[in-house]
């Protein structure tokens, strides 16, 4: 059902929108005249085979990479040369590929750390949490569901906790645009399901783009797919469609093979 | 014998006991010269706290902390120079190489307000200013370290060239000058010295505590840890590098200034190489993260230090070195963090008979095993 976003947000304002954008890495050309749109509530899957650029992406758009050539802009505003922290508190927020979260912190500390709100030094030195602040994180514990390892470091919980210890610290900052990047890797089945709910419920108040490589993933996700090979988008639209491109089974096929994937 | 050590608020109060009962014991018994060695290693406690702040706590390893201790010195040391003089007269040195006029820069040390504050801000301002450049470009870990060495090397063979400036290798003496009408090497104001070391240690601490403690302090772990997940979830972790490391900057200047008029001089040595990399070792020692461990480490070694080197004079730098290896390998968390791990619980189990268990001792006793059991239950890391 969620197939038709692609079309029917077209006319939208885009929110992020990528236009020939270029990373060049001593030669090698990690995106190579990316472009690509997401609109306003959109919930969009990124694949691609390893290499293909996927987390250089990402890189260029939350300002760790900056682009060798073209534009990204966020609600029409270029975000080349920003720095990092500034891009994040636009309202882009990012995981992961490997669940990053403070180990030597507790759970709670972790999500206080993230909150939305004043990051700046003399904010968390004098200031106290406010009472919608302490709301937030207690929520979003219990959306992730580890109201029972508040107390807990966040280095010994589980990897699947981990991994949705990040999310939650996502969420804290209200970002508009969510990049998620492989959100599954490691979790256990019915962690993914989860996982996959949660990214849907996400989508609508606000913008999340995914990446995986686990396709049974992203086909519960009912989104729109792009597929990126050799820092190009190969090809975008539904996953069935996308499955039975010819280019994308080359993609996948000719240049290595992935067992998840079967067309 | 295990359960003198097993209750954790005592593990936690004793260091505190031993150094309440340390600080209004020794100043009866100890003999002049005792009690002014060790208002001089307590002043070095303040800036161990401050290595610990910015290695411990934010992953800062500095090994140019010599700077701004010997900026501090050099601050008090320039006033106490001028403070006992007659109206035109100028510091004696300045004869001897023919200067005739004091220093511009000099001139302001006479106030003593100047110089109280020049103490701390003077080295927080280089501080601040070398942090600032270093951490906008990203520099860290073991690069941040060499360059800090470079910096600090670049001060010392400044100051040591500098005669006419600064009297060079010769550096300031304190001892004869006159502080508040009273000489500065004399007991009576060695004894003032050390009670006002106490209490700026005392500051220096609870100053330390209260950065540490509430998210500041977390997102100093954060910045140790993971300083990209910080940055992307909004934080501008430059500046709060910048914070911390001038914040270390003046209470090494403090430290620099207590430890200058108890050693009656100040010389580019304060900034020479093997003596910053000993303030990182005392931190190491006493327990990295601990913040009183700091303290501990450098009060401890350096007392080890005197003793030892009056009875051997050649082996201290092998036990020093031997007892910077034990840290490494055996306490990572340095004599603090092995206490409050409860270690002396172990030892005592090593030589008592073997406890009860309710399993078996391959499944209760296997080090492995007990790892993990500590990790599900939230204790390790």
């Amino acid at each position: 059902m969620n197939t038709h976003h692609a079309t029917t947000h077209a006319a939208a304002a885009p929110l992020l929108e990528l236009r020939g954008v270029s990373v060049s890495f001593d030669g090698f050309w990690a995106l190579n005249d990316l472009n690509l749109r997401l609109v306003p509530g959109e919930l969009r899957a990124v694949i691609g085979p390893n290499g293909a650029g996927k987390t250089t992406f990402l890189d260029v758009i939350t300002g760790k990479v900056r682009p060798t050539k073209g534009e990204v802009l966020f609600r029409g505003r270029s975000l080349v040369g920003i720095a990092e922290h500034r891009i994040a508190r636009l309202g882009i927020g990012r995981k992961f590929q490997t669940p990053r979260v403070i180990q030597n912190l507790t759970v709670r500390r972790n999500l206080e750390l993230a909150v939305k709100g004043s990051h700046d030094p003399l904010t968390l030195l004098f200031g106290r949490l406010s009472h919608p602040q302490r709301q937030r994180v207690q929520e979003l514990l219990a959306v992730v569901g580890l109201e029972a390892h508040v107390a807990q470091q966040a280095g010994s919980l589980s990897h699947g906790q981990k991994q949705w210890l990040e999310i939650a610290m996502l969420l804290a900052q209200d970002p508009e645009l969510l990049l998620v990047d492989e959100p599954v890797a490691g979790l256990s089945d019915e962690e993914t399901e989860l996982t996959g709910k949660l990214l849907r419920s996400l989508a609508g108040d606000h913008t999340v783009l995914v990446i995986e490589h686990d396709m049974e993933f992203i086909r519960e996700l009912h989104a729109p797919v792009t597929v990126l090979h050799e820092g190009h988008v190969l090809c975008e639209g539904s996953m069935d469609a996308v499955q039975s491109d010819p280019r994308v089974i080359e993609v996948y096929l000719g240049t290595e093979t992935e067992g998840e994937f079967q067309p | 014998m295990p359960d003198l050590f097993s209750g954790r608020s005592l593990r936690r109060a004793l260091p505190w006991l031993l150094i309440v009962i340390a600080a209004l014991v020794l100043p009866v018994v100890l003999p002049p010269f005792r009690l002014n060695l060790l208002g001089r290693f307590l002043s070095l406690g303040i800036v161990a706290l401050g290595i610990d702040l910015i290695w411990g706590f934010t992953g800062l390893l500095s090994l140019g902390q010599g700077i701004f201790f010997a900026l501090g010195g050099y601050a008090l040391g320039m006033h106490l120079q001028l403070s006992s003089l007659a109206p035109g007269e100028l510091p004696e040195f300045f004869g001897l190489y023919g200067v005739k006029a004091l220093p511009a820069f000099w001139q302001p040390f006479t106030s003593p307000l100047f110089t109280l504050l020049c103490i701390w801000v003077l080295p927080a301002l280089v501080a601040g200013v070398l942090g600032y450049l270093v951490f906008r470009n990203r520099i860290k870990g073991v690069y941040f370290s060499i360059l800090t060495q470079a910096a600090l090397l670049v001060f010392f063979n400044f100051f040591n060239g500098q005669q006419k400036l600064i009297n060079g290798t010769n550096g300031l003496k304190t001892d004869t000058a006159r502080l508040l009408g009273e000489l500065v090497g004399s007991d009576a104001m060695q004894r003032n010295l050390f009670w006002l070391t106490v209490l700026l240690a005392v500051g220096s601490y609870l100053l330390c505590r209260w950065l540490t403690r509430g998210r500041f302090g977390d997102a100093l772990i954060a910045i140790r840890d993971d300083e990209p997940r910080l940055r992307f979830t909004g934080y501008n972790t430059t500046v709060y590098k910048t914070l911390v490391f001038a914040v270390a900057g003046a209470m090494a200047g403090v430290s620099g200034a207590l430890y200058t008029v108890q050693s009656g001089i100040v010389s580019p040595q304060y900034m020479a190489v093997p003596f910053s990399i000993e303030m990182v070792i005392w931190v190491a020692v006493g327990g990295r993260g601990t913040l009183i461990g700091a303290v501990l480490g450098a009060v401890l070694i350096n007392y080890a230090k005197s003793l030892v080197s009056e009875a051997l004079p050649e082996t201290w730098l092998f036990i020093q070195g031997g007892l910077f290896l034990l840290v490494v390998t055996a306490l990572p968390d340095g004599l603090v963090g092995w206490w409050r791990s409860g270690g002396p619980g172990r030892i005592s189990a090593m030589f008592s008979a073997p406890p009860a268990v309710a399993t078996y001792p391959d499944l209760e006793l296997d080090p492995a095993v007990q790892a993990e059991r500590a990790k599900l239950e939230g204790g390790a890391q």
